[in-house]
């Protein structure tokens, strides 16, 4: 048995697409209150592992532990209910919602208004609407002022693309979630972006109590968030702990650098 | 020529031509020869000449991109375009006219019906050929050169013209309506309509002229006014509250004016209202293609009739059906609602995995499984089969007879609409809209932020089959009598026209939809033959010119906007970027100082 602290907790994964293994025998936690970077070369299983905890894929072998519940075969609404939110590595928001609308999506799976509350317009549905709009507003806010105001009533699509990529977070941040896993939150950020945004991940954490789970390929951000790294190769882990450890690891600088010319 | 390269006139101009030829093929020109729309002159069928024409010039002298840039074709551009296209097609379709008499008329009308000497006689003005070719020309060239000048006018001109001509051709057509109301409300209609025929002279002229100046005030400011107008309706509640009961008092004393011929086409619309406001929860809400929606209309019709005491048709007589109840339509209406929305949790289940072409094909044959088993022998103890039912309930209250007279059953039908208009409203600005929306938009992704897409399609699926039961409940009681020659597939096509025409997701658009599909051809009797020519026609057009719909829903022409940015091009940019990054990042042992960024 495993000690109730982790937050999740994978053992033994594998998922497979015909005869390639995208991930094999990964085994790692996350502890609560914890940022947690993956890495790897293109390829390596980061997202394959993303879409496996959060059921968008069923794995083929091995288990996934959330607060120490078995959350392999729920459908991702339901990972999404007990705690788990997400981005995906090309942003997809619902373009033609407005960006206030974006956000009280994330809400859905924490609210309860049925057909006849929404028709009758009943008080409590209401209300629920108001909370709804409230919290969806202040996930908003988490970003400053770059997506509240006058914004909050355009279209998702008017957004600049580092705003889409705060947006989904924004969404994510919404779901009222105990894990947010991010998955390359800075890809196609420029540099200011891109910091700004290192100190947003480390906010989540500090501010809003949360535990973080990272892929990231900047090795900036990677080195200033994290609390501890997990480096993939070929779908297996290939080292784990503190940022120095890994970067350091020879096992890390191959996967990335490719194999020393012999002689 | 004027910026627009030859071949591409003539090829305007023979279209032009040979859609001319079609009209006469079809017999559009005989069928409107003497609809007379103003005065004696101007009849339909002589719209119709110049109508080929008008369109292939207005076509044709489009703006057009050339490298990158946008060219407009100037006014005297376009009035020689218009004139040499116009020319070109109305040579074609006179060279056609003139084989057609060499030939003989009566060898090519036994392949092509329509081809008569009255034909002839018409498109020759009764001078026959070649004596009558050369007005025939002169009018398509004026056509051409009409259709230049609308594309190539300064706003200010072209746009008031337009409205006035519109107006005219829309009151011509209506020729049997206006008059009613105007007799109805205690006025004169003799200055403005020939007695039997459409508008004088004078009331021709009246009515372009207030149309245009409606039309010149509308737009005035280079339509600063408009936007004034929009923003002040748009944004005032006192002004939405406004325009809203207006509506709605025009909506409750229409059948009044119009009297009972027309208040049964009204009642039609209705249905078909119903039909829509259901068909745009599952179609324009969730997204799910449902082409099999006659299900639904004929389940509610059938179970009306079972609940509320009708018989069977049989060879001997009336029978009474295998099941049955004898229950008050205004208590089975709701039995007929509760059980439809079980059947589409039914219809929903096996089709929830689907997606795009594969729910429309399979939904489809849902569809006509429905309607086959309407018709078979099998259902006959039950439903009637072939023979149907007969005797479904008048559903009367209060002195009001819905079956017999049109006018009661219009207010019962607008009760209906108007309690299903309520909900969808109330829906689709609800967190379940919201969930709908999310699904519509990307399905997985809905998903992945913790909406149940299994559990709100089928909410879709239920509510969608819930109204349009009601319609099929309605139909049946206002025509007492059931066949399964009703419940066909045309059913469902006609439903989702409606929904198209009128702009996906809006239920202002249902209604306008249902009163341009189903209240046009009704009230305009000539054109019931062509029904299913109109609703091609309006659909290819709407596609074409106004995809979004007749009164869009906001976010649906969002989608359709040339400027958006799709996921898809994101997604592209998106990974080129973060490759780009990704190429420069594993620095000497991964560390890069942050120094380099602040």
């Amino acid at each position: 048995m495993s000690a109730p602290e982790h937050l999740l907790e994978l053992t033994d994964v594998a998922k497979h697409f015909g005869g390639l293994y995208a991930l094999s025998g990964l085994s790692f936690q996350v502890d609560p209150g914890e940022i947690v970077s993956v890495i790897g070369p293109n390829g390596a299983g980061k997202s394959t592992m993303f879409n496996v905890v959060t059921g968008l894929y069923g794995p083929d072998d091995g288990g996934i532990r959330f607060r120490g519940a078995d959350i392999v075969g729920l459908a991702p609404n339901q990972v999404t209910k007990l705690g788990i939110a997400r981005t995906f590595q090309t942003v997809h928001l619902f373009p033609n919602m407005t960006i206030l609308e974006n956000a009280m999506v994330g809400q859905h799976c924490r609210t309860r208004s049925g057909v006849f509350g929404s028709v009758l317009g009943l008080p409590g549905t209401r209300r629920e609407e108001q909370r709804i709009r409230e919290r969806a507003r202040e996930s908003l806010g988490f970003f400053g002022s770059r997506l509240v105001g006058y914004r909050e009533e355009q279209p998702a699509s008017a957004l600049s693309y580092a705003n889409r990529r705060r947006l989904e977070m924004a969404r994510a941040l919404a779901t009222d979630p105990a894990l947010v896993m991010l998955d390359e939150p800075t890809a196609g950020m420029n540099p200011r972006e891109t910091l700004e945004l290192r100190d947003h991940i480390v906010r989540m954490r500090d501010e809003l109590g949360l535990t973080v789970l990272v892929i990231e390929h900047d090795m900036r951000v990677v080195k200033g968030v994290s609390d501890r790294v997990v480096a993939l190769d070929y779908g297996r882990k290939i080292a784990e702990g503190s940022y120095e450890e890994v970067a350091n690891d020879p096992q890390v600088i191959e996967a990335y650098l490719g194999t020393k010319a012999v002689g | 020529m004027g910026g627009v390269p030859t071949r591409s006139i003539v090829r305007a101009g023979l279209f032009g031509g040979a859609g001319a030829i079609y009209v006469a093929l079809v017999g559009l020109y005989t069928k409107f020869a003497d609809l007379e729309l103003v005065g004696e002159q101007v009849t339909l069928g002589r719209v119709l000449i110049v109508a080929p024409a008008f369109v292939a010039a207005y076509a044709v002298t489009r703006p057009r991109v050339v490298a990158g840039e946008r060219h407009s074709v100037d006014l005297r551009g376009g009035l020689a375009v218009g004139a040499l296209s116009g020319l070109v097609g109305a040579g074609l379709f006179a060279a056609a006219l003139w084989f057609a008499d060499w030939f003989g008329v009566d060898r090519i009308r036994e392949v092509f019906v329509a081809i008569t000497e009255p034909l002839v006689d018409f498109l020759t003005f009764d001078k026959g050929v070649p004596a009558g070719l050369p007005l025939l020309i002169v009018l398509c060239a004026a056509g051409g050169v009409v259709g230049g000048f609308v594309r190539t006018a300064p706003a200010a001109i072209r746009r008031p013209a337009s409205a006035g001509v519109l107006a005219v051709i829309l009151l011509g057509l209506l020729q049997r309506i206006i008059p009613i109301v105007f007799v109805q409300l205690g006025f004169e209609a003799d200055w403005l309509y020939e007695r039997g025929a459409g508008l004088t002279w004078f009331g021709g002229l009246i009515v372009f002229v207030v149309a245009a100046a409606a039309n010149a005030l509308w737009n005035q400011d280079g339509g600063r006014t408009r936007e004034r107008v929009r923003r002040n309706v748009g944004q005032a509640p006192a002004a939405k509250v406004g325009l809203f009961v207006a509506i709605l008092a025009i909506l409750t004393i229409l059948p009044l004016l119009l009297g009972t011929a027309i208040s049964e086409v009204l009642g039609s619309v209705m249905i078909y209202v119903l039909l829509g406001l259901g068909l745009n929860i599952v179609v324009g809400y969730a997204g799910l293609l449902d082409l099999g929606y006659v299900a639904f209309f004929a389940f509610g019709a059938y179970t009306t009739g079972l609940l509320t005491g009708a018989f069977l048709n049989t060879t001997t007589g009336a029978a009474t059906p295998a099941l049955s109840a004898d229950l008050n339509f205004y208590v089975a209406v709701w039995i007929v609602a509760l059980l439809a929305a079980g059947v589409g949790l039914l219809i929903g289940a096996p089709v929830l995995r689907l997606r795009g072409d594969y729910l429309a094909i399979v939904t489809l044959g849902l569809g006509e499984i429905v309607s086959v088993i309407t018709a078979s022998k099998w259902a006959q103890p039950l439903i009637g089969g072939p023979q149907g039912m007969r005797g479904v309930t008048k559903a009367e209250v209060l002195g009001l007879n819905f079956q017999d007279n049109p006018q009661h059953f219009y207010y019962l039908a607008l009760a209906f609409v108007l309690l299903a208009a309520f909900v969808s409203w109330r829906l689709s600005t609800s967190r379940i809209g919201r969930a709908w929306n999310a699904m519509r938009e990307d399905e997985q992704v809905a998903d992945a932020m913790g909406i149940s897409t299994t559990k709100f399609k089928l909410l879709a699926f239920a509510l969608g089959g819930a109204i349009g039961s009601l319609g099929g409940a309605l139909f049946a009681v206002s025509i007492g009598s059931l066949t399964p020659a009703s419940f066909e597939i045309t059913v469902s096509i006609t439903a989702l026209a409606v929904v198209i025409l009128g702009g996906l997701g809006s239920i202002p658009g249902v209604l306008v939809g249902a009163l341009v599909l189903i209240g046009l051809p009704g009230l305009l009797r000539e054109f019931e033959e062509y029904r299913a020519l109109i609703y091609g026609g309006a659909l290819v057009a709407i596609m074409i010119l106004r995809p979004q719909g007749l009164i869009p829903n906001v976010r649906r022409s969002r989608e359709l906007e040339d400027e958006e940015v799709t996921q898809d091009a994101w997604a592209t940019a998106a990974g080129a970027r973060s490759e780009a990054v990704a190429a420069v990042l594993p620095g000497g042992g991964l560390g890069v100082e942050q120094e380099d960024l602040e």
